[in-house]
């Protein structure tokens, strides 16, 4: 017996009957259960924290256009009945300013899902995740390097979704992350370089990521980068990293294509997007190398944005984004996706335990091309290799971006030369996406995580997943940090 | 509606009986430490005008710290009910046995006095969601009128913590907070005004004036034309750069760590290392830590319930002091505790949270500071920022929401948003004039005091389509 379930069985009977009475035109309960652990090494300090919330969001729709949100971490009959009546007020309230509102038709669900994981993070002992991040930590021990940082993340999500159309959905998800960071200070200031990597797995993606192995080469790296040459302002061709285009594809292709700003939903925190309506079908927004796909199914990975159901019980689907360089879709929610012609969402509401679901990314990635890596380098006569990110920013409407990286490489006649400290590049998303002449295959494809999106007001935080493999992009606007 | 309308049972004798629970199972441990965390907020958000977005939240946090020698863990939950508590502590013994020691471990701290703060306001709690959503309604109305949309957020809080230890400690903190955040804009953003206010008692707020900021500022940012980027004298708005200053407090380099703090100070982790005493902005610059500035947010004391200290942290441009703690004061005998600690175990080390930036002599309204600009540019709003480089604390980012072109003192038009690439440490070094620091809420929650200022010669790197 599942102990969320049943409890989520029994308020969702609460909850609908409730919002049923009293008129609410559509309703909806999420009971999230959620524990995390986090286990942390900074230079000699240990840190270990673990937490387990439950709570409920209530959504509630009135006369078709007012909705109204309420959450309790008191999860017992009277106060969901409680909670429901006040997400209905707040909906009698939006209702006399709003406009009509159809959600789209999704059939109705009755499923539970677990996600797959060799290796339950939560029942590794924390001893033994002490011991890799000492490990890791203590291999970076160097002169000049003055922070050694690790830390472990275990995450186990479960939650029961019911609606008043008969979808009843449990989920179980267990997602697992790491982080190891080692930074020095030398001639150039301090200089930092990290790897991580999040996703839809268990113990298995630490045991995978070897961090005590990685330690020492990032270690002389950072070190070389105290010592290492800047980059001159200018123009020149990049091949940039999977880790960071990753981060580009997150940025400038999945914020404007969320249907919430485009329809003006975010406009005074997240921002618009340039991607409007009536550039659908018809924008060359890359070139015909790049194509980006939606994709919540297992099938794409083990990404932080794949899921069997999303947050307003909609199956996960694949969609293309983008294909060949065309812009030809959107995240849409069941609320928005009739404003662009589509009749069904394709299931992208997501939201933490006491917040509104809002539209959010899922797995938003660069599909694979043709070249080998190593074939794209000595293909290159004169460029830059972008690797790890350092700083991102864009404007409001994912035009104007710049990203600042960890370390790059000078190529040379199709090798790579002298490391550099602090490169960066920027540009205009689409200028940027249609100067893409080279995506690498398959074998150095990497689904990355990326766990702290924030979006909304209050601000949430969601995990999302960015698939891509080292891409090249000409005569790009490339600098270097002082 | 409103947030009183809770049966609650007060969080100081909630908090004791969950004491005495979490001792009854916290079998082995030496010391103990509950902290009990409850908040609620309701935020009615609304966008392309209409209320489309209401919330209300609702969430209490135990989290249980044990200690035993120098090992310690800690635990949180959401549930307050015994066999949770009891789940939740079992689970903080097995992990005080495998936790590594820490080298830092001090026993926790007896019961403190503290000055008090009274930042807990009936009429923020009390104010109906029905008046709220008239403010919201009139807002909406004025943009209607004059063919606009807004969108933005109204959001009131109540945040009550507590603190209780068995060496006798116990420290409790309730108040209130809010803010009106609202942008008119036209034709997908291409004409757009942003304004914001915050408050702590929500008769502070005066949406009329929040509605007729964003309104003239929309009216004015039209048909924008391009300048080139380039070095600029700027007038920034009080409330456009709050992401800014978080930058100066915290750095990407050392993995997102705090700079202020005397552990990353002598550790060498902070750009700031090495310098105390040395001058690192202009002299007209103070900046403070003042928990107790009748403007800003939180509770008189610190993540282990140690009081604040108030810090002069920059005084005539040089590096004055830093936050501190218990255990930077038993680690180096020059550093004394000054109410700057994380929850513990903390291993990033101390940081500010109640930031009061201001301009040393008298100050200007924003309008006197733009009729002061010979030729530059007025922002808004900054957007987006991150850390490009730490040891001259240059960030990126963007303007947003109106930036206008100002000659002789005049706005004369709208121009197309900007990237800049600009040095922190110049910036304070090239203000002028500044105005009465006001009340900014950061993204990170944390209540910062700061000016608007008039400064030379502000770097611009490319500009946007819009």
């Amino acid at each position: 017996m599942n102990s969320t379930k049943d409890l989520g069985e029994q308020l969702a009977k609460v909850c609908l009957e409730t919002a049923s009475r009293d008129n609410a035109t559509y309703a909806d309960i999420r009971l999230v259960n959620t524990v995390i652990e986090t286990v942390s090494m900074i230079n000699e300090n240990p840190a270990s924290e673990e937490s387990n919330d439950l709570g409920a969001g209530i959504r509630v729709l009135y006369q078709n256009t007012g909705w109204g949100f309420a959450s309790t971490d008191e999860v017992d009959p009277e106060n969901i009945r409680e909670t429901t009546r006040k997400a209905l007020s707040l909906a009698r309230g939006a209702a006399k300013i709003g406009s009509k509102i159809t959600l789209a038709k999704e059939p109705t669900h009755v499923a539970s899902w677990e996600s797959p994981r060799k290796k339950d993070s939560l029942t590794v002992p924390t001893e033994t995740k002490f011991e890799v991040l000492k490990d890791a930590t203590g291999r970076m021990k160097a002169e000049g390097v003055v922070a050694r940082r690790g830390q472990i993340i275990s995450t186990k999500i479960e939650k029961y979704f019911a609606n008043s159309e008969g979808s009843r959905i449990y989920q179980d998800i267990a997602q697992t992350g790491a982080q190891i960071v080692v930074a020095a200070k030398g001639p150039s200031g301090i200089q930092r370089r990290s790897e991580q990597q999040y996703a839809l797995e268990g113990y298995e993606l630490i045991d995978g990521m070897d961090l005590p192995g990685k330690a020492p080469a990032m270690t002389k790296e950072v070190l070389e980068l105290t010592r290492a040459q800047g980059l001159k302002e200018g123009r020149s061709d990049v091949i940039i990293s999977a880790d960071q285009l990753g981060l580009q594809v997150h940025e400038s292709c999945g914020h404007p294509i969320e249907l919430d700003r485009v329809l003006g939903y975010e406009a005074n925190f997240a921002g618009r997007s340039f991607l409007t309506p009536d550039q659908l079908g018809k924008l060359q927004y890359g070139s015909e190398h790049v194509n980006i796909v939606m994709d919540a199914t297992l099938a794409h990975g083990q990404g932080l944005g794949t899921f069997a159901y999303d947050d307003e019980g909609v199956e996960s689907q694949r969609k293309y984004a983008i294909r060949k360089g065309k812009f030809v879709g959107y995240l849409m929610s069941r609320g928005t996706s009739q404003s662009v012609g589509e009749p069904r969402s394709n299931g992208c509401m997501r939201a933490d335990t006491y917040q509104l679901p809002i539209i959010r990314m899922t797995n938003v990635s660069l599909e694979p091309g043709d070249w080998d890596y190593d074939e794209l380098i000595e293909d290159t006569k004169d460029g830059i290799l972008m690797v790890a990110n350092y700083g991102w920013s864009i404007d409001q409407k994912r035009y104007n971006f710049q990203f600042n990286c960890e370390k790059g490489y000078r190529i040379k006649n199709g090798s790579l030369e002298g490391m550099i400290m602090g490169p960066g590049y920027s540009g205009i998303t689409p200028e940027f996406w249609n100067a893409c002449d080279a995506v690498c295959n398959e074998k150095s494809w990497t689904l990355w995580g990326t766990p702290n999106c924030g979006k909304g007001q209050p601000q949430q935080v969601m995990g999302t997943g960015h698939g891509a493999s080292p891409s090249r992009f000409r005569n790009i606007r490339v600098f270097g940090a002082s | 509606m409103s947030q009183s309308l809770q049966k609650q049972i007060p969080l100081t004798e909630r908090g004791h009986r969950v004491f005495d629970m979490v001792r009854k199972f916290a079998r082995g441990a030496q010391e103990i430490e509950i902290s009990l965390i409850s908040t609620t907020g309701e935020y009615l958000r609304f966008g392309n005008n209409e209320l489309g977005q209401s919330q209300f939240t609702k969430n209490r946090t135990l989290s249980v710290r044990l200690s035993s020698g120098k090992k310690q863990a800690r635990t949180t939950t959401g549930r307050l009910e015994e066999s949770f508590i009891q789940k939740a502590v079992e689970k903080a013994v097995s992990q005080l046995k495998t936790s590594p020691e820490d080298p830092d471990y001090l026993p926790m701290l007896e019961q403190q006095s503290y000055q008090t703060v009274s930042r807990y306001h009936t009429r923020t709690v009390e104010e109906s969601a029905e008046t709220k959503a008239g403010y919201v309604g009139r807002a909406i109305e004025r943009a209607r009128d004059n063919k606009l949309l807004a969108s933005g957020v109204l959001g009131t809080s109540v945040d009550e913590g507590l603190i209780i230890n068995t060496s006798g400690l116990e420290s409790h903190y309730r108040g209130t907070g809010g803010y009106f955040s609202l942008t008119m804009d036209a034709d997908n953003g291409n004409q757009t005004g942003y304004a914001l206010s915050t408050f702590a008692d929500i008769t502070e707020l005066d949406a009329r004036k929040v509605s007729e900021t964003a309104l003239e500022r929309a009216k004015l940012n039209k048909a924008q034309t391009e300048v080139q980027p380039g070095k600029f004298d700027v007038v920034i708005d009080p409330h456009a750069w709050s992401e800014m200053l978080f930058f100066f407090i915290v750095s990407a380099s050392a993995g997102y760590s705090p700079d202020f703090g005397t552990r990353q100070y002598k550790e060498g982790r902070s750009y700031l290392s090495g310098r105390i005493g040395e001058k690192i902005m202009g002299e007209n610059v103070i900046l403070e830590d003042d928990v107790y500035h009748p403007l800003q947010m939180g509770p008189p004391f610190d993540g282990e319930g140690y009081p604040k200290s108030k810090l002069t942290l920059v005084e005539n441009g040089e590096l004055r002091s830093l936050a501190s703690s218990r255990i930077s004061a038993h680690r180096y005998q020059d550093a004394k505790a000054t109410g700057h600690e994380l929850p513990l175990p903390n291993p990033l080390g101390e940081t500010p949270t109640n930031l009061v930036i201001r301009g040393k002599g008298p100050t200007k309204t924003t309008e006197d500071l733009v009729e002061e600009l010979d030729k530059g540019l007025l922002l808004t709003r900054l957007w987006y920022i991150r850390e490009v480089e730490p040891r001259t604390k240059t960030l990126t980012g963007m303007t947003r929401d109106g930036t206008f072109l100002v000659e002789n003192g005049e706005i004369k038009r709208p121009v197309k948003n900007l990237r800049f690439n600009q040095s922190l440490l110049e910036l304070f070094n090239n203000i002028e004039k500044f105005t009465e620091p006001v009340r900014n809420t950061s993204f990170t929650g944390a209540a910062v005091l700061e000016p608007g200022v008039l400064a030379k010669d502000f770097n611009f790197t490319s500009v946007s389509p819009f």
